[in-house]
């Protein structure tokens, strides 16, 4: 509240409009179980709004910031966006972690037309005027992982993938790309996130003789998948590749002889090396420490901060119509992860795509980089351009 | 169906009982012998992990990190016990809440003090090898381990002053306040007993399950469930249960999916449960 207050008077001695300050809400996972990756959004939130206000703010006011904690649970996520949106009037909203949260937030920011970025990667498709996009789509990753995967291992692969829709949909698009680039999936299995015993999966892996092994583990539990079919001595027979191994910092929970050679393939990881990564990361560092490697929806999250404060500031305002029309001129931005360019009628990022494998320092290194991956499906499908009215989820057909 | 396949599942399916038993041990016995249902029980197995690991992390061997996992689960379950449980004797709906309270509170307090991720210690790199199949060494060895714990407990129980207590306790509460066993520090006893077997839990499944805040969680509903499916006959009907729920699903899931095995799992104990409302061991002559 005290942070208003300076952020009004400023504005009042600046001698400014009546709009004297520029608010953005932000809700995240800050405990709970979610707060893996929760508490590094709400961090390069807080970063991205500390620098943008050094630098002079947004239409010449600081930005002031509400934040929430959802507390890893979606009831949380209705209520918060509610007030956010009502009590608080911001004039964007950056919130949520997992597809059913997303879910949660944007029927109400579609009712009440407030300008909302999801700041993760997902299994892709959502499509509405007021939603964008800063984190990858399953396709987008899974595209450019499958090819290389069967050029590096064989054709022969196996799923496992958690039992909701980012495991479901995911698999759908490893069976898509798999019939592109020339592979077969021999087998696949979808798993609670409560299993904590990966000793089926890992004999069914062996019945199938795969030449390698899509992993999607999601949580703490999961992990253990990893761990157990490295004791079983399958990694020197198969490879494994991810699409979501090191976006919670997997990495550093499994150990060495486990993580050593795994494949994984994102839109971010801290060992990605240019002068935008370098600068954010000594900023985050100083601020935050370097305790944690940071997580690529950390880097969303900063994108996306980022990306609004550009729009404003060449829309001379904070009108949603007219942010939106900024958002979709094709607008760029020099990220920590590779110059970032939203797709005009999806709402999604062009981005670079990171292939890493781990080493035995629970870290990663870059084994190749695909620049500038479009969001293929979400473009094929959505186009908010042409028709401004859809709002929906595009799931691939015969799911 | 080839040999060797059908062989790795047994074996598997052995183990993957013999994990779940460890997990329930210490809630059985609680369970059996108080008639207090703990549900933080999936903390205290955090707990000991989260010691395990430290411990690990400090220098010293993991085999004797465990016993200090143990040490230090006991302490906190005396005192949660003295503080707590002990004010809510026979009210089994408010401890139930209770310890859902303190579970909540245990797992915020090990987000604060280690964070969201620490790194693992990583399982035994050995396996075996049976036809085209090869299997985790490790998990193999929690058959043996499990099968310590349930002869440790039985040994405690029957041989020791403090298990014939116990046992008076819980039989005939009357007489033996009557005879001058002091039931509140049996209680004490017994529910820190249960805390540092779940403390074992965590620390010597540490290899297969890496420590987090929230591991307790995935253990919890299976380990209740088998406690209840198992019924008064705490150690036999345990050690049955588990190996029939617990087997049964990873069977289940070897064959079909990992979802079937779950279904297989609560499919199972809602079939028993509905069979014999009082569990399995209700109408058993043995009493441990």
């Amino acid at each position: 509240m005290k942070k208003l207050i300076v952020a009004a008077s400023l504005a009042i001695f600046a001698g400014g409009s009546a709009f004297a300050e520029t608010k953005i809400g932000a809700i995240f996972d800050l405990t709970g179980g979610l707060n893996i990756y929760g508490i590094q959004q709400n961090n390069a939130l807080e970063l991205a709004v500390e620098q943008i206000n050094a630098a002079g703010g947004v239409l010449g006011e600081p930005v002031t910031v509400v934040g929430y904690d959802a507390q890893s649970e979606l009831t949380k996520y209705t209520q918060f966006t509610t007030t956010a949106i009502l009590r608080d009037k911001v004039d964007v909203l950056f919130a949520g972690l997992t597809s059913s949260s997303r879910e949660a937030i944007r029927p109400i920011v579609q009712a009440n037309n407030t300008l909302y970025f999801y700041p993760s990667l997902y299994e892709g498709g959502a499509c509405d005027k007021q939603t964008f996009v800063t984190g990858s789509s399953a396709s987008q990753q899974l595209d450019v992982l499958i090819e290389w995967a069967i050029k590096k291992y064989g054709p022969k692969i196996y799923i496992m993938a958690p039992d909701y829709n980012f495991g479901t949909i995911s698999a759908h698009w490893v069976h898509e790309y798999a019939k592109q680039y020339g592979g077969e999936v021999v087998g696949e299995d979808f798993l609670a996130l409560t299993v904590t015993d990966y000793a089926p999966t890992i004999q069914k892996i062996q019945q199938s003789a795969p030449d390698f092994v899509v992993a999607l583990p999601v949580g703490a539990n999961q992990t253990g998948f990893l761990e157990q079919f490295a004791a079983a001595g399958l990694k020197e027979k198969m490879g494994v590749v991810s699409t979501n191994y090191g976006s919670g910092n997997q990495q550093v929970v499994v150990s060495p002889a486990a993580g050593a050679g795994l494949i994984a393939s994102q839109g971010y990881f801290q060992v990605v090396d240019n002068p935008a990564n370098a600068a954010f990361v000594a900023a985050w560092t100083a601020k935050y420490g370097s305790s944690e490697p940071i997580v690529s929806v950390a880097v969303d999250t900063w994108n996306a901060v980022h990306l609004w404060a550009a729009a404003v500031t060449k829309a001379g305002s904070t009108d949603i119509a007219a942010v939106t029309a900024a958002l979709e001129s094709g607008l760029s931005f020099d990220a920590p992860n590779g110059t970032v360019t939203i797709e005009p009628g999806s709402h999604h990022l062009r981005q670079n795509i990171y292939i890493v494998e781990g080493d035995a320092n629970h870290s990663f290194k870059v084994v190749e980089t695909f620049e500038g991956v479009a969001p293929a499906y979400e473009n094929a499908k959505c186009d908010l351009i042409k028709d401004p009215t859809i709002a929906t989820q595009f799931t691939p057909e015969g799911m | 169906m080839a040999p060797d396949f059908l062989a790795t599942v047994l074996l598997s399916s052995l183990s993957s009982a013999a994990i779940l038993l460890i997990a329930t041990i210490g809630l059985a016995v609680v369970f059996g012998l108080m008639g207090v249902i703990n549900l933080a029980h999936g903390e205290f197995l955090m707990i000991g992990a989260y010691t395990a690991l430290t411990v690990t992390q400090a220098g010293v061997p993991y085999v004797l990190s465990i016993p200090v996992a143990v040490a230090v689960t006991m302490a906190i379950g005396a005192l949660v016990e003295v503080l707590v449980i002990s004010r809510l004797y026979g009210r089994i709906f408010d401890t139930m809440l209770a310890t859902w309270g303190i579970s909540i509170a245990f797992y915020q307090l090990a987000v604060l003090t280690f964070g969201t991720v620490s790194p693992g210690i990583g399982m035994p790199q050995i396996s075996v090898q049976i036809g085209a199949y090869s299997l985790a060494v490790y998990p193999l060895l929690m058959n043996g381990v499990a099968l310590a714990m349930l002869g440790f407990v039985y040994l405690l129980m029957t041989r020791s002053v403090y298990g014939m207590k116990a046992r008076a306790s819980i039989q005939v509460p009357e007489m033996a306040r009557a005879i001058g066993i002091s039931s509140a520090r049996v209680n004490t006893m017994t529910f820190a007993l249960g805390c540092g077997l779940a403390g074992f839990a965590g620390a010597v499944l540490l290899p297969i399950v890496p420590a987090t805040p929230s591991m307790g969680f995935a253990f919890v509903i299976k380990a209740f469930l088998t406690v209840v499916v198992a019924g008064p006959v705490t150690l036999t009907g345990s050690a049955l249960a588990a190996l029939g729920l617990g087997g049964g699903a990873s069977v289940t899931a070897s064959f079909l999916t990992s979802v079937a095995g779950d279904a297989f799992f609560f499919v199972a104990t809602a079939l028993l449960l509905w069979r014999y409302p009082l569990g399995i061991s209700a109408r058993w002559r043995r009493k441990l």
